[in-house]
């Protein structure tokens, strides 16, 4: 049996109260030429004649290893199991979980179950937020936060009860928690059905499609000022500033375009993800390379930088200029050397939630053993702080693209469409609690080739 | 097991017939002395077919509502119990196919049907319940609620009720429900057999292991290392050998001696995908084995566990597609075996004595 033949599977989670059976009841009652089956843990909320409803108290069997990560749903092993029988009977499966279940289990069903794992492949999941009262829910429950950081599309219901300056502060919230999933707004869970059905969701071309933006990078740096050099000593004088220290990377040739830009702050990411040397006032700063300009002591401080050859420099600095009144100046003359382009970025920021969620994204190919090591060790040693995770990889040697998914330190991925002529790219989500994004990246910078 | 379809069955598995019922072949069995082979689908119906040619001796498609889930054959052979997903069991006259019984249990879904060996008790399992009845339909005694959903059922030949779910395997004393022995540990348990002498019990887990527990003695130990959750178990008569499934390969652990603690296991790999079904021949050494690809294989096996492929087959007639292999039934004399598959395909072979 191929994955074609896998029945879909769509799990609705959300709070009581934040509109999953008026969604459901719209799923079911709607004209979408699905036969679905339904299991439901909330009784007797449902009762629709065309859809095969099966009621199921919610069991969860811990292993007895203690591993959370292999936490599954009893049962949804015992209903589905009973359901693949009459395949002939739906087509698609809809679980809705109790207000307070953790969508993990449910998730980790899907794939550490191997009978399960043959016949059914988890959709997606979607859950529910009453707009008016998660914000209070998040403060105070796992669950809620769980549930937010698991989906694949969260709707955010019941807008019509909160203002709209309220809402888009909670939908940056919820997208800081979660940026895997797409956000739809809702009043009266009046959303379509293909919405949240046949999503595919870990298909991350649709998510790129539906939201290109989404793997909008965060840098560690600020700010970027591209200035034409001639062969010369140049002084960088900064004034007193925000921070004691200021990391940067100067790096040669760089152009003046947005596309060459982008590609400057993809080469300086990697440069910053390695130790930056100390460089004290006065004192000289290597081209591409990731220093650290000291700035502890009080006035303007000066660092130089040596230049051989005429040559567009880029300074990708972790503050923008005008924080530090970072001046470019020649060091004969003091002459200040006009920026030729300049341009800010997306920094990354402290996240006030503990569950928060970011994406790598990496031209060219990865070691398949490094890969595999390196995947190996966060898995084990995070896996229980890492509630999903999905994108593709470039593997070398390999003509096609690798897709793959995991919930906690499950790990599931194929091979999908070849590459052909398209530029080999590596797109990775993680969504977790307390995850260390600098250094989770610099391991997967290890692993390209 | 490629070129099987061609050559038809292969070794000791000799030409018999197939047939079809409606629909997934839940379980099915042998009654009146191996005249009948009686078999229920996952559209509710239960089918009676005769064992020398395969022809239909009675029907009822979809009597119970949401489909059947478990069947059992009276010890004495002429009556069989099945139950659904409609809350209801009834029991058959095998002879003809009448309902002599029919007990309902207002709803829910049955999933286990268990004979005493005496035949004077009949216990099922609803969610996380069990229920024993008398023949005449009469329920004897209920238990309270187990921890969780009971998974399986299986009589002691002592008259002792053996119940797992997660968590637990209890012992209930089979006239009065009283409770006897609780044997907990901490992992969901799939399946469960008894040594015939009752004093070994085997459970796959879900954590993909096989517990077992000496009742006389309390102790217990685990069997690691399966690459799914041993949902297929099979004690031979003797109950020196304990086969297992969890994968491709058939993992038989022999209690002869000390064992199987310190021992290595025999593994019998042939199977290509997931082995679905076991069983052990009703007398001796000779063990059947089907797999999600449909393939059945039987094996000869020595006192400590190892053994040979002495025959092999595919589910289905001629025209069908194999399927999942979903039960095993040995004729009561052992000179036959029928397989049901995931398509409604039901399969009989002879079996030679070499």
């Amino acid at each position: 049996m191929n994955s074609q033949d896998k029945v879909p599977v769509t799990i609705l989670t959300g709070f009581l109260g934040s509109g999953k059976t008026t969604l459901l009841n719209r799923i079911l009652s709607e004209e979408h030429g699905k036969r679905i089956a339904v299991i439901e843990n909330e009784y007797g909320e449902v009762g629709i004649d065309q859809a095969l409803v099966i009621n199921a108290d919610e069991e969860i069997f811990e292993m007895s290893n203690g591993c959370i990560c292999c936490t599954v749903r009893g049962d949804l092993i015992r209903v589905l199991g009973n359901l693949m029988k009459r395949r002939d009977k739906f087509d698609y499966v809809l679980v809705e979980t109790t207000g307070l279940a953790d969508p993990g289990p449910v998730a980790q069903t899907f794939f550490m179950d191997d009978e399960i794992r043959e016949e059914f492949t988890l959709d997606g999941i979607v859950t529910l937020v009453d707009a008016a009262h998660i914000g209070q829910q998040l403060g105070r429950s796992d669950e809620s936060t769980e549930q937010i950081a698991f989906a694949d599309v969260l709707v955010l219901n019941k807008t019509d009860l909160v203002e709209t300056e309220s809402l888009d502060t909670l939908e940056a919230r919820l997208r800081e928690m979660n940026r895997m999933a797409r956000v739809v707004r809702s009043e009266k869970a009046d959303i379509p059905v293909e919405t949240v059905l046949n999503l595919s969701a870990f298909d991350l071309d649709q998510v790129l499609e539906r939201r290109p933006t989404f793997l909008e990078p965060e840098y560690p740096f600020e700010w970027t000022g591209v200035y034409a050099l001639q062969p010369g000593r140049y002084e960088l004088s900064l004034a007193e500033g925000p921070d004691p220290v200021m990391s940067l990377v100067a790096r040669v040739d760089q152009g003046s375009d947005d596309a060459d830009l982008r590609e400057g702050a993809e080469w300086c990411v990697r440069r910053y993800a390695e130790p930056a040397v100390e460089v004290a006032p006065g004192a000289e700063v290597s081209l591409n390379a990731h220093v650290s300009l000291q700035l502890q002591t009080p006035g303007r401080k000066s660092f130089f930088l040596q230049i051989d050859a005429p040559a567009q420099v880029g300074l990708y600095a972790q503050h923008t200029a005008e924080e530090f009144d970072m001046q470019l100046l020649r060091a004969d003359d003091g002459g200040a050397i006009p920026v030729e382009v300049e341009r800010t970025w997306v920094a990354q920021h402290e996240h006030d939630d503990e569950v928060g969620s970011f994406a790598i994204e990496r031209e060219g190919s990865v070691h398949p053993d490094r890969l595999n090591a390196w995947l190996g060790e966060i898995l084990s040693e995070r896996g229980v702080d890492i509630f999903r995770m999905k994108g593709f990889l470039s593997i070398a040697g390999e003509p096609d693209r690798f897709v793959f998914q995991g919930v906690h330190m499950l790990f599931d991925g194929q091979p999908e469409k070849p590459w052909g002529d398209s530029p080999r790219l590596n797109q990775l989500v993680f969504i977790g609690r307390n995850l260390d994004e600098a250094a989770m990246t610099k391991g997967f910078d290890a692993c390209l080739v | 097991m490629s070129g099987l379809s061609d050559e038809g069955p292969r070794g000791v598995l000799r030409q018999g017939w197939s047939t079809t019922v409606g629909d997934y072949a839940i379980a099915g069995g042998w009654a009146c002395k191996g005249a009948v082979l009686v078999v229920g689908d996952a559209a509710g119906g239960v089918y009676a077919f005769e064992g020398t040619s395969g022809a239909t001796r009675w029907e009822h498609p979809g009597i119970h509502d949401g489909g059947m889930m478990a069947m059992a054959i009276h010890p004495a052979g002429d009556l069989v119990a099945t139950s659904g997903q409609d809350g209801r069991v009834l029991i058959w006259n095998a002879e003809d196919g009448q309902v002599v019984q029919s007990i309902d249990l207002g709803g829910g879904w049955i999933e286990n049907v268990a004979w005493s060996s005496d035949g004077q008790r009949i216990a099922v399992s609803v969610s996380r319940r069990v229920h024993v009845f008398g023949v005449e339909g009469q329920e004897v005694w209920r238990s309270d609620e187990h921890p969780s959903t009971v998974s399986t059922i299986v009589w002691s030949n002592g008259g002792d009720l053996a119940t797992a779910c997660y968590g637990q395997v209890a012992f209930f004393d089979g006239s009065s429900g009283a409770v006897l022995q609780k044997l907990e540990w901490q992992g969901s348990l799939v399946s469960m057999v008894l040594s015939p002498d009752g004093n070994v019990v085997a459970c796959g887990s879900q954590d993909n292991s096989v517990h077992f527990w000496r009742r006389s003695t309390g102790e217990d130990s685990q069997m690691h290392g399966y690459p799914g959750k041993p949902s297929a178990l099979s004690f031979d008569d003797s109950g020196t050998l304990l086969a297992t499934s969890g994968g491709e390969d058939v993992t038989v652990w022999s209690f002869d001696g000390d064992g199987p603690e310190g021992t290595s296991p025999g593994v019998l790999a042939v199977h290509v995908k997931t082995v679905t079904a076991l069983t052990f021949a009703c007398r001796g050494r000779r063990l059947a084995s089907g797999a999600r690809d449909g393939v059945v294989v039987l094996w000869s096996l020595q006192n400590d566990g190892q053994g040979v492929p002495v025959g092999a087959a595919l589910v289905g007639g001629e025209q069908d597609m194999p399927d999942v292999v979903s039960g095993l039934a040995w004729r009561p004399d052992d000179r036959g075996i029928a397989a049901l598959d995931a398509s409604g395909s039901v399969t009989f072979w002879r079996v030679s004595e070499r």
